[in-house]
């Protein structure tokens, strides 16, 4: 009976083990992005390099959590978040590694990128106000403010407290108007929200179209990806903060960093060459309708191009340093 | 044990303003969040477990057997899929709002997956068969003499029923709910799907949202601190209610047949409650797979994440019987002060819910063998933390109904302890080593936090994927992992119960 016991474990060892070590030309990807978004692109990669990928999805925080820990030792190349202020946190704690990339200038504009490339923008998204055409007229909403209005009070929709979207947003309003404003903003968003607190920002456009509610933030690709699903449903984006006086939009960016340890430095470069070629920058940003980042992509056509409205002007590397005190902000305020 | 000492560590030494905040923000939102979820699912609990036992054990109707078995399949679904599942059964315009609005009018809305009411529900189904069992053998074994000297001395059916069945069958009521209760409180999988914020849930937000650790640990340790109030609680109250048989007058209660009109009436019911917690789940399920299968959505890889499962599952459970095996010797044949505290010190895991046992092996790799983290072996010491426990309980019991007697036997026969332990007592236990086998296998199948935060890049388990896929609402998706999991804990349940019933 051991002995049967030994050699099963014996034998199930053996034939596990080589399916943990991963081949010396495959790229390891830590991804907080959805592999639902990110497998086409990875895919076409793989069509055109030989190069293979191996790739780890988890949460954006967990990813740079595990690099440090991992330190030296780990099997990551690549790191791909959709949020900046997670890159410029993992170049702070050098887990990543400046690199030259030859064009970089024209492709991606510095803005985009870390100062010293250790992290490269490869995409934009918008928080932007979806709201139901039949239940708001544009002009009732100017300001992402507005929303915590009594007047909306059981009307909203909010993304819950987990969400890096909400990190990011309360970010960037804490930057320009200061703590006591945007906690008197949340407070009125929870109490106007109520049950409506959702995980996924597709559940408040959902909620938006049936008209549950009457308005919400959102990423703005979410609007555009329900739309051609339900052409007749009753939403609309409304991009808040504009003009004069206006913040702007808050943006952020999916991007990518090479790892200060990888072993496959030629590799990742490879990989972030065809990333940022229009060929990669089409296929990455145009799955989830995001703006391709490369001025010389034009984005899809039912975006409202890049340049033609005012972005909120705090830099993405600022995310970085933002965002443990909005964490503090957001439970202190019992968002959920 | 150890892993348990370094998160109490790491959580004493923190910065007292990390838990002056978590104190006056999180913590008592959790706690009534983790209490009210707890007390929610012992109300239905209760209501069902008792009710389906006392209709399996008083009457007998058509097809009243099978119901014996089929009441403890909602065991066998990971509380995950059941969550998943009433994500999509319970979301606005489904099903369930259909038909429920056809009833009750169009305006009628049903209460949302993601709140308060979902997660109570989900659990209770996933949790009923517990109280459920425990009071169907109490019923079984019952002695009706004492219902029949209430109704001699006056007593109506229903005060009999509160007065003198209720409390008899007490303590292994409690028993069940006790069970129910912790898995409630360290469940993690149907509360995060559902997104209600319990304990669990909140020690897992906080290491994935969070850039340090130290509020993930502090919360832990609330949690554990609660998980032994209520353990010793538990013990205390058993010992309590204590309830003696003092007579040789024993009569086993004789299910009655009963009239077709309530026979129906009771199938119905059944049929309700199983369909719910089990039956429609499950059809579910199958419809999803059978429409990934044939829209090609499955892909090879599917079987690199089965064989992923079973090899580490087998390797867990394998090692766990490895490591398992001298404790429980030590438990059963010398009993001395290191040897009960090595064992108790074991049972710790038991109270761990996933994330804090991942937590916990985190923290102890991290700061002791770094070289280690990222391997199998990390993901494989937090399996064990997690379910050694489960596997000395099972081994712990078939030891000790063997005589020693047979082992001194050998012994004096000139046999040295290790010919001994292997070719008389090893022989003699098997079938209780292998049940113990087979059920930490299949707890690691399920296992889904720790497999989340801590497995190797390309090592995606079903668990981890069914999770994945059903974050993103991608149903079909989900379904052939979790129907997987599913069809392979069903004979394991199936065993156990045949094992409690002989």
């Amino acid at each position: 009976m051991p002995r049967v016991f030994f050699l099963l474990f014996v034998v199930v060892v053996a034939l596990a083990l080589p399916s943990w070590n991963y081949a010396e030309d495959t790229l390891v990807v830590y991804s907080g992005r959805a592999e639902r978004l990110i497998q086409p692109v990875l895919d076409a990669f793989q069509a055109e390099s030989g190069i293979s990928i191996q790739m780890l999805t988890a949460d954006s925080t967990a990813l740079i959590n595990r690099l440090q820990m991992e330190g030296a030792r780990t099997p990551a190349d690549v790191l791909i978040t959709n949020d900046a202020g997670t890159l410029e946190r993992a170049r702070e704690l050098q887990l990543f590694q400046p690199t030259t990339i030859p064009g970089i200038e024209e492709t991606i504009p510095g803005r985009f990128r870390a100062p010293d490339n250790s992290w490269i923008g490869l995409s934009g998204r918008i928080w932007v106000i979806i709201y139901n055409t039949t239940m708001v007229r544009p002009g009732d909403i100017s300001s992402i403010l507005d929303l915590a209005d009594p007047q909306w009070k059981g009307k909203i929709a909010i993304p819950s407290a987990g969400s890096v979207y909400l990190q990011t947003g309360v970010s960037v309003i804490r930057a320009v108007k200061g703590d006591e404003i945007t906690t008197a903003f949340l407070r009125g968003l929870k109490d106007n929200a109520g049950e409506f607190v959702y995980g996924k920002n597709r559940q408040i456009v959902a909620a938006v179209a049936r008209g549950e509610v009457a308005a919400g933030p959102v990423n703005h690709y979410y609007i555009n990806r329900h739309l051609a699903k339900h052409p007749d449903a009753p939403i609309a984006p409304l991009l808040t903060d504009q003009g004069e006086q206006g913040m702007g939009v808050v943006l952020n960016a999916a991007g990518i960093g090479i790892t200060a340890h990888t072993k496959r430095l030629e590799q990742a470069r490879a990989l972030i060459r065809f990333l940022i070629s229009p060929k990669g920058q089409r296929t990455f940003a145009e799955v989830n309708k995001e703006y391709p980042l490369n001025p010389h992509v034009t984005a899809a056509p039912e975006l409202l191009p890049l340049q033609s409205f005012q972005v909120a002007r705090v830099p993405l590397s600022r995310l970085a340093q933002l965002r443990d005190p909005t964490m503090t902000v957001i439970e202190d305020v019992g968002l959920r | 044990m150890l892993p348990l000492l370094y998160v109490v560590f790491s959580a004493m030494t923190a910065d007292p303003a990390v838990w002056r905040r978590l104190w006056t923000t999180r913590v008592p939102e959790l706690f009534l969040n983790t209490l009210s979820l707890s007390l929610g699912v012992a109300v239905i609990n209760l209501t069902l477990g008792i009710s389906l036992a006392w209709i399996l054990t008083r009457y007998t109707f058509a097809g009243s057997r099978i119901w014996d078995w089929l009441l403890i399949l909602p065991l066998s679904i990971p509380s995950y899929v059941l969550a998943y599942t009433y994500t999509y059964l319970l979301k606005r315009g489904g099903t369930l709002e259909q038909i429920w609005q056809t009833i009750a009018g169009p305006e009628a809305v049903f209460f949302s997956p993601f709140s308060f009411s979902g997660a109570v529900l989900v659990l209770a189904l996933n949790t009923f068969p517990f109280v459920y069992l425990l009071a169907r053998s109490a019923l079984k074994n019952f002695n009706v003499s004492f219902e029949e000297v209430a109704r001699t001395t006056g007593a109506g059916r229903v005060t009999t029923f509160f007065r003198v069945s209720l409390p008899l069958i007490r303590p292994s009521l409690i028993a069940g709910l006790f069970l129910a209760i912790l898995y409630v409180a360290s469940d993690f999988g149907a509360v995060s799907l559902l997104r209600f914020q319990t304990f669990t849930y909140a020690v897992y937000q906080q290491m994935t949202g969070r850039f340090d650790n130290t509020a993930a640990a502090c919360l832990s340790l609330v949690l554990v601190a609660c998980a032994f109030v209520f353990l010793f609680g538990e013990r205390w109250f058993r010992q309590r209610s204590r309830f003696y048989q003092t007579t040789g007058r024993y009569r086993k209660p004789l299910p009655q047949p009963c009239r077709p009109l309530t026979a129906l009436l009771f199938t119905g019911y059944l049929v309700l409650v199983f369909g719910a917690a089990f039956g429609l789940p499950v059809l579910l399920l199958i419809q999803w797979t059978i429409k990934a299968t044939s829209a090609g959505e499955i892909s090879h890889e599917f079987i690199g994440y089965v064989w992923n499962s079973v090899s580490l599952s087998g390797i867990t459970a394998t090692t766990a019987l490895i490591c398992g095996i001298p404790l429980a010797y030590l438990a059963c044949r010398r009993r001395t002060w290191a040897s009960t505290f090595c064992v108790q010190g074991a049972y710790t895991g038991y109270v761990l819910p996933g994330p804090v046992a991942a937590l916990a092996v985190l923290v102890l790799v991290s700061q002791i063998v770094p070289q280690l983290y990222g391997t199998i072996l990390v993901l494989l010491m937090a399996y064990l933390v997690h379910f050694l426990p489960a596997a000395l309980q099972g081994m712990e019991s078939t030891l000790q109904q063997l005589t020693p007697n047979l082992e001194e036997a050998a012994r004096s026969l000139g046999a040295r302890s290790f010919r001994t332990f292997f070719h008389v007592t090893l022989p003699l236990v098997r079938g209780g080593f292998l049940s113990a086998w087979i059920l930490v296998f299949v707890q690691c199948m399920k296992e889904l936090p720790a497999s989340l935060l801590l497995r190797p890049v390309g090592f995606d388990t079903l668990a981890v994927r069914i999770w994945l896929e059903a974050s993103e609402e991608l149903y079909q998706l989900a379904a052939p992992p979790a129907l997987l999991i599913v069809v392979i804990t069903i004979p394991v349940v199936l065993l156990l119960m045949q094992k409690d019933q002989t």
